[in-house]
């Protein structure tokens, strides 16, 4: 294949932006995975909300940049009616409940979208600001994707910083290394289960809205995005940033280079990925708990 | 006794049946269209159509409707033409959104000779190798939408095309349709991908790739979301620009052109429908469709129309049971709202018009611009041995 | 440990002769939806033998299923194959998928063996996804039933089929339930509660769990052999992983680990989503309501909650 640098940076800026994106959704429900032990299916269904919303208010507002405020705020609020009703009461109830559970509320949660909003997809406009191409590295790329890639590194960094310089950061790895002794220390695991549970479904909005304008609202993102995320989570290791950062990294790039360099088996790379890391390492690359 | 039983009930069944063919008016129809799942939204659209071609021909009262939904999966629809058939007994059925769900019926639909309208599902074979008496197709095949453009892109002077499709059978049914017939006509086909079907939500990758190949345009065939998802991404990469986008007319339907936007202005398809056709018949059905349901008629609205229409036609020739509605269908010939439909006697196919269209900015919407019309296509045999 | 209590089989015989009776009586569709209740449940038990037994909570059954219905359909329909060869190749092909996936997991536990078993589920949807010669996404046709006219039987009977296919839920019932009582059986269920201890004890765990895992997979795959001679088609769907999300449903709604609960579970399943899809196309999000209701309610089971119910009862009589 003829391709020159150019070519390749722009698909290694095609892998960051997915990259991104994983990492948005991957992040909450791997910290949700590791500090409660528990499994959010319904994840998918919070990002497929959060890109609705996002639609909606951005047409209805007016205002792109609105939107982004407004679709993690109501999808936290949706997520904080499932904490309420659901999920809190299926702390205890073991990981196969709890899957079915969460199995459970994708089917309500996408009926009541295709409800709201009906089966086609919507489309989402990019701000006027980032409409257009940018020049980056002498390449010309959307600019909208380059503020997809900012975002998630954004995110990342924040994440980063409160997860090892504040009190707040040191009580969630507590509680992901040792919930019965972050407990016995004073830490009241619940209320911070509670706490990283919300910042996990704004995120979820977030990146719903965020990959609006690109991909269109759909009911079916809820469980396309669904499975990618979960592979990202468990490749990382549960619990672990270090591993949603290189569980997103490792994904997205593999999906953007698997279809330039082996088209047909794109789509099977990232299984067979999967299949040998688990069998490598049972636990994922980088488990939180040693 | 289980043979008893088994008896009582099929003379039940056969009462049944002749009660159904008594009076003459009285035509059972089971409508197969996907409810839930990605293909509802078409489902429904066709669904509409059909009522409206009912009620416009007077016949609403005469035409008893059982509904099942196939989900879009062959299983499930496999499963749901039996029990209209064997069940429900229905002299007729109406529908089938997808080719997959089409191709599992297909032996069962011919071996119990019920007659099966196609409303949508688009692959070749069904009016080809794979023909039966019983499946008349009044949507469109794969070929006959994309044959047409091959040879007039080369016409307008494209000389080197890239393709982009799904990696499913309607996807490579579709391009090969057009390579071919654009080679035959001079042109040169200078790189080709498939993307994983429905799991392709970021195209950047493939669309660096075409840009690389530096061709003068990009054919491609994309439905539903993935359409919706490719141009916008076309747009943003800025290849629209340099790089004329071209594809089956799916691509820039009146049902996802809104969610596109801008980045759908400039890209030219071709169809069986558009709902600008300058035509007295198309006027008319376009206004009745606004009126009635709030929004521009597709081309699946129509094609669920049609599907109505030849019914209503059989039965007003005379077609009271399976084996006269057979009959009659494949006699049909009207001018309706995509212009002159005819069923071919050769294959049970449509025999249409496919319109070029572009798609333009009007207002704040966009709308369709005819640019091209090529007159009654026909698919060649391919295989069909019904005549 | 395992026993064939008497509410056991209780349970199974009342719900396959209600079945049976459902199916003779109840015209063409109720053969249907008995067949397809079947099927469900035939899968839905061998899932149970590995994830309510062996804690081996498998994603990959659907895809099982359908190597086991592709591997019939090929070689009845493509070689020709006559259909007691193609059924014992069709179960020699699914246990041997079984034993390779059981064999390379057998470390893995938790979320991470669900994980790893949908990749080898995915892996193998892709392929038959882009095997053209199995007819790729469009699937296959041509398959037929077995052919017992010697003995008088039609299987292309809707009644005749249905029944048949209740007979071999029977079959894979009391064969799991006698290998669950064997002490291959035992030693399952003795790795499921303390694997280290088992390995103490100076047993090949992974061994054990590859050939229990390949078992199961054989009882899967005499579901995909039916569910291919039901429609008479084979397709790349059947293979998806929420097909096998649907099965799992149906062992924790009838019952995880009592192997009588996933017939209760397939029943209640199918026929909930008939009565349903009937009134409103959004029967989804009704199945998903009575999803997380019956978790909530205890998340035992239907079948699970009733046996919970006469155990303490029966205990408080003791007492008393």
């Amino acid at each position: 294949m003829v391709a020159d640098a150019d070519f390749w940076l722009t698909q290694f800026l095609n892998g960051m932006q997915l990259s991104m994106l994983l990492f948005l959704l991957s992040i909450g429900l791997t910290i949700i995975f590791g500090l409660m032990h528990f499994v959010n299916l319904a994840h998918g269904a919070l990002y497929m909300v959060g890109a609705y919303v996002g639609v909606s208010a951005a047409a209805s507002l007016g205002n792109f940049w609105l939107a982004l405020i407004a679709a993690p705020l109501a999808v936290t609020i949706v997520g904080i009616f499932l904490y309420v009703a659901v999920i809190r009461r299926m702390r205890r109830a073991g990981p196969m409940n709890q899957v079915l559970v969460t199995f459970g509320l994708i089917f309500v949660l996408v009926d009541l979208v295709r409800i709201l909003w009906g089966d086609i997809a919507l489309g989402m406009e990019q701000p006027a600001i980032l409409s257009g191409p940018a020049e980056i590295f002498g390449v010309s790329y959307p600019a909208y994707r380059l503020f997809i890639i900012a975002v998630g590194l954004v995110v990342m960094v924040a994440l980063s910083l409160v997860l090892s310089r504040t009190q707040i950061g040191a009580m969630v790895r507590a509680g992901v290394e040792n919930d019965a002794m972050a407990s016995c220390l004073g830490i009241n695991v619940e209320r911070l289960f509670f706490a990283v549970f919300c910042v996990g479904c704004a995120l979820a909005g977030l990146a719903g809205a965020v990959a609006a304008p690109v991909f269109s609202a759909t009911p079916s993102m809820a469980t396309d995005i669904l499975i990618p995320t979960l592979i990202v989570v468990v490749i990382g290791g549960l619990g672990s940033l270090g591993g949603a950062i290189v569980g997103s990294l490792i994904i997205g790039f593999i999906q953007t280079f698997g279809a330039v360099v082996l088209p047909g088996f794109a789509s099977v790379l990232v299984y067979v990925l999967l299949a040998i890391v688990l069998i490598a390492k049972p636990a994922g690359l980088l488990p939180a708990r040693s | 006794m289980k043979n008893h039983l088994l008896a009582a009930l099929m003379a039940c069944a056969s009462a049944a049946f002749v009660a159904n063919t008594a009076h003459a008016a009285d035509i059972k129809v089971g409508l197969l269209l996907p409810k839930s799942g990605p293909y509802a939204a078409l489902g429904k659209e066709i669904e509409d159509g059909f009522n409206m071609a009912l009620e416009e021909g007077g016949k609403s009262e005469d035409f008893k409707l059982v509904t099942e939904d196939s989900e879009a999966k062959p299983q499930v629809g496999v499963a749901k033409a039996r029990k209209l058939v064997l069940q429900d007994e229905v002299d007729a059925m109406v529908g089938i959104v997808s080719s997959a769900v089409l191709g599992a019926v297909r032996d069962f639909v011919d071996g119990s000779k019920v007659p099966l309208v196609v409303a949508n599902a688009g692959n070749d074979e069904a009016t080809g190798k794979n023909c039966s008496r019983y499946i008349t197709r009044v949507s469109f095949s794969n070929a006959q939408i994309n044959r047409p453009m091959g040879e007039w892109m080369a016409r307008i002077g494209v000389k080197k095309v890239y393709t982009l499709a799904p990696d499913y059978a309607a996807g490579h049914q579709m391009i090969d349709a057009f390579a071919e017939s654009f080679k035959a006509a001079g042109g040169e086909i200078v790189g080709s991908e498939y993307t994983p079907f429905g799991k392709t939500q970021d195209f950047g990758p493939y669309l660096t790739k075409a840009k690389a190949a530096s061709p003068d345009a990009i054919y491609v065939f994309y439905a539903g979301k993935e359409a919706i998802t490719f141009v916008k991404q076309y747009d943003s990469f800025g290849l629209k620009k340099d790089i004329p986008l071209y594809g089956s007319g799916f691509l820039t339907s009146p049902l996802y052109v809104a969610a596109e936007g801008p980045a759908a202005i400039g890209v030219t398809t071709a169809l069986h429908y558009v709902p600008t056709i300058n035509t007295p018949e198309n006027k008319a059905f376009v206004a009745a469709f606004k009126a009635k349901f709030d929004r521009a008629p597709s081309e699946f609205a129509v094609q669920g129309y049609d599907a109505g229409r030849v019914l209503v036609e059989a039965v007003k020739a005379g077609a009271t049971d399976r084996a006269s509605i057979t009959e009659q269908l494949s006699k049909v010939s009207y001018s309706g709202p995509r212009g002159p439909l005819t069923i071919d006697p050769a294959t049970n196919n449509v025999i249409q018009n496919i319109y070029v269209y572009e798609t333009v900015a009007d207002g704040d919407g966009l709308t369709q611009k005819m640019i091209g019309t090529i007159g009654l296509v026909r698919d060649p045999a391919n295989g069909c041995t019904l005549k | 440990m395992f026993y064939q209590t008497p509410l056991k089989s209780v349970t199974v015989i009342v719900i396959l002769a209600a079945l049976a009776l459902y199916a003779i009586l109840g015209g063409y569709f109720a053969g249907e939806i008995v067949v397809e209740i079947a099927v469900l449940a035939i899968l839905a038990i061998s899932l149970d033998f590995v994830a309510g037994y062996g804690g081996m909570v498998s994603l990959c059954h659907g895809a099982i299923a359908g190597i086991g219905a592709y591997t019939f359909a090929g070689l009845t329909a493509l070689a020709g194959f006559d259909g007691f060869t193609a059924t014992l190749a069709a179960l020699a092909a699914t246990a041997a998928f079984g034993l390779v996936v059981g064999a390379v997991t057998a470390n893995i536990s938790g979320i991470f063996f669900i994980m790893a078993t949908l990749a080898f589920g995915q892996m193998a949807y892709v392929v038959v996804f882009e095997w053209k010669a199995l007819g790729g996404d469009d699937g296959m046709s041509g398959v037929s039933r077995y052919d017992f006219s010697a003995i008088g039987l039609n299987m292309n009977g809707s009644v005749e089929f249905a029944l048949f296919c209740l007979l071999v839920v029977l079959i894979v019932y009391a064969v799991a339930a006698y290998v669950l009582r064997s002490s291959f059986g035992r030693t399952l269920i003795g790795v499921h509660s303390n694997e280290d201890r088992m390995r103490a004890l100076g047993l090949s765990v992974w061994k054990h769990k590859a050939v229990a895992f390949s078992f199961s997979s054989l009882l899967a795959g005499s579901a995909g052999i039916l569910a291919a001679q039901h429609t008479l088609f084979v397709s790349p769907e059947l293979l998806v992983w929420t097909v096998s999300g649907e099965v799992l449903i149906v062992v924790i709604l009838g019952g995880l680990g009592t192997l009588a609960g996933p017939i209760a579970g397939a029943a209640l399943l199918v026929f909930l989503k008939q009565q349903v899809s009937d009134y409103t196309e959004h029967w989804h999000l009704v199945i998903g309501l009575f999803l997380i209701a019956a978790v909530m309610a205890g998340g035992r089971g239907v079948y699970g909650q009733v046996e919970h119910v006469l155990q303490r009862k029966a205990r408080s009589d003791a007492n008393a």
